[in-house]
């Protein structure tokens, strides 16, 4: 979908991004870094908006450098900031978005209506989008990027500005754009766990450099733990804890379940758990895998190489 | 809008193999959807108020012109077509101060125009066309009130031998102050940003500084100094206009009569001016859009 060779973008003085070769494929994509890491500035890149002070870029097959109307034909763009025109209707606003695309009348007005429905803008629709929530912007915004049919959309932020339920929403819709729609999605933001949840791919930049770009799953990758809950409160947990520590494993509380470390060698994790508990005389509620964040990758990562 | 039913049946996302238009339907689109804002069409009823009393404020002495010329029965219009334009210089400028930012201010103070940049017309064209539907928007509110007068005026039983001509030249002048008056308030829309300061300094451009030329080209009238009056006239569309309309008689009058080779550089002025007003429309895009 993207291929990017050496660019590098310097605004006076300042370096936003720094030799940055990437490739994007199919499905989600995470684009994570700080405030300030160059995200928004490499969209706008790929978008033929910007040039690049050196380097080469293909989206889609397609140069940047020269073929950046036909990009923009194949792209669909959701800006991070707010872009709305309080005045107009969400329905009326993006069938203009979709013929500003292309799409002949009576095909934008058709795929404005769905696309309006998938992002989850119903009734409100047909009130102008002056008075719309946060959310509701979101929403629009997203489907004027989607209402084209694009082969790839760039989410500048969806989630910036959402409430924890309505991000969630949101989040969900990113992947299903990505899994459903069959719409490559690149999708930025500076929350780390956010991106694990949706995206099958993520890259990390920092301070305008690469600093890891690899599967979601490497990155959550199963570190040999495991998260053990068992029945009651506080109490219990704490006493579960401390015998499993006599055993010789090192485990800590994280909530209401009991994290245990990776065994020092080969011993059987499960059944050690399964007889402690036994000799407690407590419940096991769950046994599940400890996993890796994203967060704790980038922390380890920007310390070695920041 | 389909009748509703009572269920709603999710068949899924459907993509889109069908055509794609290309850059000229995209400019065309956006030049039709521009021109319709322009009188408040397509927009909230209450931004049909303004264009549409002023253009009403400038159709009425017309059909009260024809009225006059059809019951006494002259044998010509007493105020004839660029001269009744004169007498409207008013409303057309407040119509262009006041619906220039619709088109230019509105998409950079939203910064809508991102979304427009990320599709696939170019920032010139995308500069080029908005100019385009203001100065047609104009040209639609000055050709109204003058063509009633010219039909108005052969139903009367004017001669239309004599006529057509002039009409035909008011025309040609009024595609040009369009133009220019498009170009100005445009430029000034996409700086100023805020409805208000916009269409404040497009009146002081427009009318104030009309007025100013007027005042000197009068003065110089009187004092017997035609050059001042005549360069006085370069700077405002309107003079320039009314100027041109008397020295190829478009049916105006002009306070200078403009002798030699003047009219040649009033037409020459107006269009170094309108093209100097597109370049830096598009040069502000351009720049827009890179941010």
């Amino acid at each position: 979908m993207i291929d990017t060779s050496g660019i590098t973008m310097r605004f006076g003085t300042v370096e936003a991004l720094t030799a940055l070769d990437i490739s994007v494929g199919d499905g989600v994509t995470g684009l994570v870094g700080a405030n300030g890491a160059g995200k928004s500035t490499l969209i706008k890149i790929l978008l033929g908006l910007l040039e690049p002070t050196s380097g080469t870029a293909q989206v889609l097959g397609h140069d940047i450098a020269t073929e950046s109307a036909e990009i923009r034909r194949l792209v669909g763009y959701m800006p991070e900031h707010d872009c709305l025109p309080p005045d107009v209707s969400a329905s009326d606003f993006v069938v203009h978005m979709a013929r500003m695309s292309g799409l002949p009348a009576t095909a934008a007005r058709e795929r404005a209506a769905d696309t309006l429905r998938h992002v989850g803008l119903d009734e409100e629709r047909y009130r102008q989008m002056g008075g719309y929530s946060t959310g509701m912007k979101q929403r629009a915004k997203l489907a004027q990027a989607l209402v084209h049919d694009p082969s790839l959309v760039f989410l500048d932020e969806p989630t910036n500005g959402l409430d924890p339920a309505a991000r969630i929403d949101m989040l969900q819709l990113v992947q299903r754009i990505g899994r459903d729609f069959g719409i490559a999605v690149l999708v930025t933001s500076h929350l780390l766990g956010e991106l694990e949840k949706v995206s099958d791919h993520v890259i990390v930049l920092d301070g305008g450099k690469l600093l890891r770009s690899s599967a979601t799953s490497d990155f959550t990758e199963h570190t040999g733990g495991l998260l053990v809950e068992v029945l009651g409160g506080d109490a219990e947990r704490d006493a579960f804890g401390e015998a499993l520590a006599r055993t010789g494993l090192s485990c800590r509380p994280r909530g209401q379940l009991v994290a245990v470390d990776p065994p020092p060698q080969h011993l059987s994790l499960h059944a050690l758990v399964r007889d402690t508990a036994a000799d407690l005389g407590l419940g096991l509620v769950r046994i599940q895998p400890d996993q890796a964040h994203l967060e704790d990758v980038f922390l380890t990562d920007g310390v070695l190489h920041g | 809008m389909a009748e509703r039913t009572g269920v709603i049946h999710d068949i899924g996302y459907r993509g889109y193999d069908g055509p794609r238009e290309g850059m000229g339907s995209l400019a065309l689109t956006l030049y039709v959807t521009g021109l319709r804002h322009a009188f408040g069409l397509g927009r909230s009823g209450r931004s049909k108020v303004l264009p549409f009393l002023l253009l009403g404020l400038a159709v009425v002495p017309s059909v009260i012109v024809v009225g006059v010329v059809t019951m006494i029965g002259l044998d010509s219009l007493p105020l004839s077509y660029a001269a009744y334009l004169n007498q409207i210089q008013m409303l057309v400028t407040l119509f262009a101060a006041a619906q220039a930012p619709v088109l230019f201010s509105r998409d950079l103070r939203h910064r809508s125009i991102v979304l427009y940049l990320a599709r696939p017309l170019p920032p010139a064209l995308f500069a080029l066309t908005r100019w385009a539907s203001l100065a047609t928007a104009i040209l639609v509110f000055t050709l109204l009130p003058t063509f009633l007068l010219y039909v108005g005026g052969l139903l009367a039983g004017l001669d239309t031998g004599e006529e057509t001509p002039v009409f035909l030249r008011s025309v040609a002048l009024q595609l040009l102050l369009a133009a220019l008056l498009a170009g100005i308030a445009g430029l000034i829309s996409s700086v100023a940003l805020r409805r208000g300061f916009a269409v404040v300094a497009s009146i002081v451009a427009l009318i104030v500084v009309a007025g100013v030329v007027l005042i000197v080209q009068e003065i110089a009238a009187f004092e017997g100094i035609e050059k001042v009056g005549e360069i006085a006239g370069l700077f405002s569309p309107w003079a320039t206009h009314n100027g041109l309309a008397e020295a190829w008689d478009a049916g105006g009058t002009s306070t200078i009569e403009l002798s030699g080779a003047w009219p040649l550089a009033y037409l020459g002025t107006a269009l170094v001016v309108c093209a100097a007003c597109l370049a830096l429309l598009v040069r502000r895009f351009v720049k827009v859009g890179s941010r």
